[in-house]
């Protein structure tokens, strides 16, 4: 197992309330080495907490999690991450936010940014060396942030909703690419996303989570006969995609029911 | 993959987006000082410029980049419509006609003040004795070249400018950057700041007098003074400006707070600070005047004063227009400055 999360919860001390609030409860689950696992739950049910978590930014209020065996403390080079915003340093051209993380590991100035162009070529993305991320469309941008996360070689990709923020057609686009990407580096994946459909084309499993607080509702095994050619079309991906939305449907209801009292 | 829309053709040029920093200062002070209840200073970030110095500088910087930037716009043009355009020559002439046009409107409105400061005294519209024709106060000016004198009190008047600015820059950064990062040292001194930047400047020289005597110590640690209020407040703005998602991402990739600060709070910051340290510019040579009035026996503000006081109104014209050359030009430069260290800016 690459990553185990052992009856993880996560509460949160709200500033002006006396209870703790709870984020998170019990969340057990494991990832294998090199699987590609999405994680979908309606919006505010603790997926980027449980992402931070994972990441090592925050720690959880009960249980633990272990990566290759060792529980996390702390964040590190082992696992990158991508966020929706992109997140990349705007004073940085492409290929400078690419050797970031490198340099802090003890890479020569000359392999970094050797590497960080093999990277920037990963992504499709040649050529764009020295743009700077104002100058590059959300599409690139996400892909020179997906070639940050991959350039200084984690085992897990940690990603939280990486492609929530692009139109359909180039999200459609980055989520070949990264099936391909996928492939080609053998990385052990964990994406977030609140979409069915992309959960479904991504994911070899799919974990369902529930409304708040979080949990983990159920597991859903993805098995494709093969990944090739238009995967929507198949009509498995149809049955998976509504046993997903099956089971997101109460949670996304039940969600929206709690926004509205804390709003009413 | 390359070939989705999202490639090369979406890719839009670095428009001349880092025109628009510099005028918008006291805008973007505002916009980048932290918002909600963490913030140091809650209350009216946008009226600290007017509040912690003796006037409203910032807007003293703010009519700046005349020819180079509309230069740049025009040749922009033209080469954008090199890519484009049927006819390049017609859109060059056209970009050189508002180049020319730019200029020439600025230009008019200079030669126009500058005639009614010729035929208004001449015409005894005016009291010439009080103001005197254009033509006597730059011959009056070239006088006060030839003898050296107005050297004297240039070099005078900038070495305490530029040393008050420079002390005020190595002062205030630090102090800036430790406030803006370290909670504690915010929690500690953010009553003092909000009393000491809410006092002009200037209601303080005869405090710095009392107790720095008439020399240069205390004209050059009003400056000072002054000068810091500007960079500390960007600087601190600027810390806390910076991107919690760039901090958090940079954390991710286990960055130690040090090397945090060093890679990601510093370079975010810079630009702020920049836009401190030209509003500082403005105001070193707005406090150089006025502590000059006062005891001083060199200095521009020195001959200005003196000039008056003798009834060498010539002389005193002279040393006016010099000082708002001198102003003008320094501004420029900060700007300049701004500009280098801002590009990746957009907003
Ligand atoms: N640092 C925090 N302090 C207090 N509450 C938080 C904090 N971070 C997240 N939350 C709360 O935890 C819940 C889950 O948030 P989040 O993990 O961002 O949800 P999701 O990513 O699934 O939309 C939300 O209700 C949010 O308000
Ligand atoms: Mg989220």
């Amino acid at each position: 197992m690459k990553i185990q999360i052992q009856g993880v919860g996560k509460k949160f001390r709200v500033r002006d309330a006396d209870r703790l609030f709870t984020a998170l409860d019990d969340i057990t689950l494991d990832v294998r080495a090199g699987e590609f696992l999405t994680l979908v739950g309606p919006s505010g049910c603790g997926k980027s907490t449980l992402l931070d978590l994972l990441a090592g930014l925050d720690s959880p209020t009960t249980g633990r999690i272990l990566l290759n065996g060792t529980p996390v403390n702390g964040p590190g080079l082992d696992r990158g991450i991508v966020f929706q915003q992109y997140a990349l340093f705007p004073w940085r051209t492409a290929l400078s936010n690419i050797e970031f993380g490198l340099e802090a590991k003890a890479v020569s100035k000359k392999e970094r940014a050797e590497r960080a162009r093999t990277y920037l070529e990963l992504v499709g993305l040649r050529g764009f060396e020295n743009r700077y991320p104002h100058e590059l469309s959300g599409g690139m941008r996400q892909r020179v942030a997906i070639a940050r996360s991959l350039a200084f070689d984690p085992d897990v990709l940690l990603m939280d909703e990486p492609f929530a923020a692009l139109d359909a057609q180039t999200r459609e686009s980055l989520q070949e690419e990264l099936l391909r990407i996928w492939e080609k580096t053998g990385k052990t994946i964990v994406f977030i996303t609140h979409g069915i459909d992309e959960a479904v084309y991504l994911g070899q499993r799919v974990a369902v989570m529930t409304s708040r607080p979080g949990r983990i509702k159920r597991v859903v095994d993805v098995e494709f006969d093969s990944r090739e050619g238009d995967l929507r079309a198949d009509a498995r991906f149809g049955e998976y995609r509504h046993e997903v939305w099956t089971l997101l449907r109460d949670e996304v209801a039940a969600a929206r029911a709690e926004e509205a009292v804390s709003v009413g | 993959m390359a070939s989705t829309p999202t490639s090369a053709p979406t890719v839009s040029a670095p428009a001349d987006a880092p025109a628009v920093a510099p005028t918008a200062s006291p805008v973007r002070f505002s916009a980048d000082a932290p918002a909600g209840p963490s913030a140091a200073f809650p209350a009216r970030p946008s009226t600290d410029a007017s509040t912690a110095s003796p006037a409203g500088a910032p807007v003293a910087g703010a009519p700046s980049a005349p020819i180079p930037a509309v230069l740049r716009e025009a040749v922009a043009e033209a080469s954008e419509s090199s890519l484009t355009g049927p006819s390049v020559g017609r859109r060059l002439w056209r970009g050189s006609v508002r180049v020319a046009g730019s200029v020439g409107r600025r230009t008019v409105a200079v030669a126009a003040l500058a005639a009614i400061w010729e035929i208004l005294p001449r015409l005894e519209v005016v009291d010439p004795t009080f103001l005197t024709p254009l033509s006597g106060v730059l011959a009056a000016w070239w006088d006060l070249l030839l003898s050296g004198e107005l050297l004297d009190h240039t070099q005078a008047s900038l070495i305490r400018s530029l040393s008050g600015l420079a002390l005020a820059i190595i002062v205030a950064i630090p102090l800036g950057l430790l406030i803006g990062w370290y909670r504690p040292v915010a929690d500690l001194l953010n009553p003092v700041l909000e009393l000491f930047r809410n006092t002009a400047a200037l209601a303080l020289l005869p405090v710095f007098v009392l107790i720095l005597g008439l020399g240069e110590t205390s004209k050059i640690s009003i400056i000072l003074y002054a000068c810091a209020w500007p960079i500390l407040l960007n600087t601190i703005a600027g810390v806390k400006g910076v991107d919690p998602l760039l901090i958090k991402s940079a954390r991710s990739m286990g960055l130690p707070p040090i090397r945090l600060f060093q890679k990601v709070i510093l370079p975010a910051a810079v630009p702020t600070i920049f836009t401190g340290i030209r509003m500082a510019g403005a105001y070193s040579i707005l406090v150089l005047v006025a502590a000059e009035m006062v005891g001083a026996k060199a200095g521009l503000g020195y001959l200005i004063n003196y000039a008056q006081f003798n009834f060498r109104v010539p002389d005193m014209y002279a040393g006016i227009i010099t000082i708002s050359v001198l102003g003008l030009l320094f501004n420029q430069f900060l700007v300049r400055l701004e500009r280098r260290f801002s590009t990746w800016r957009t907003t």
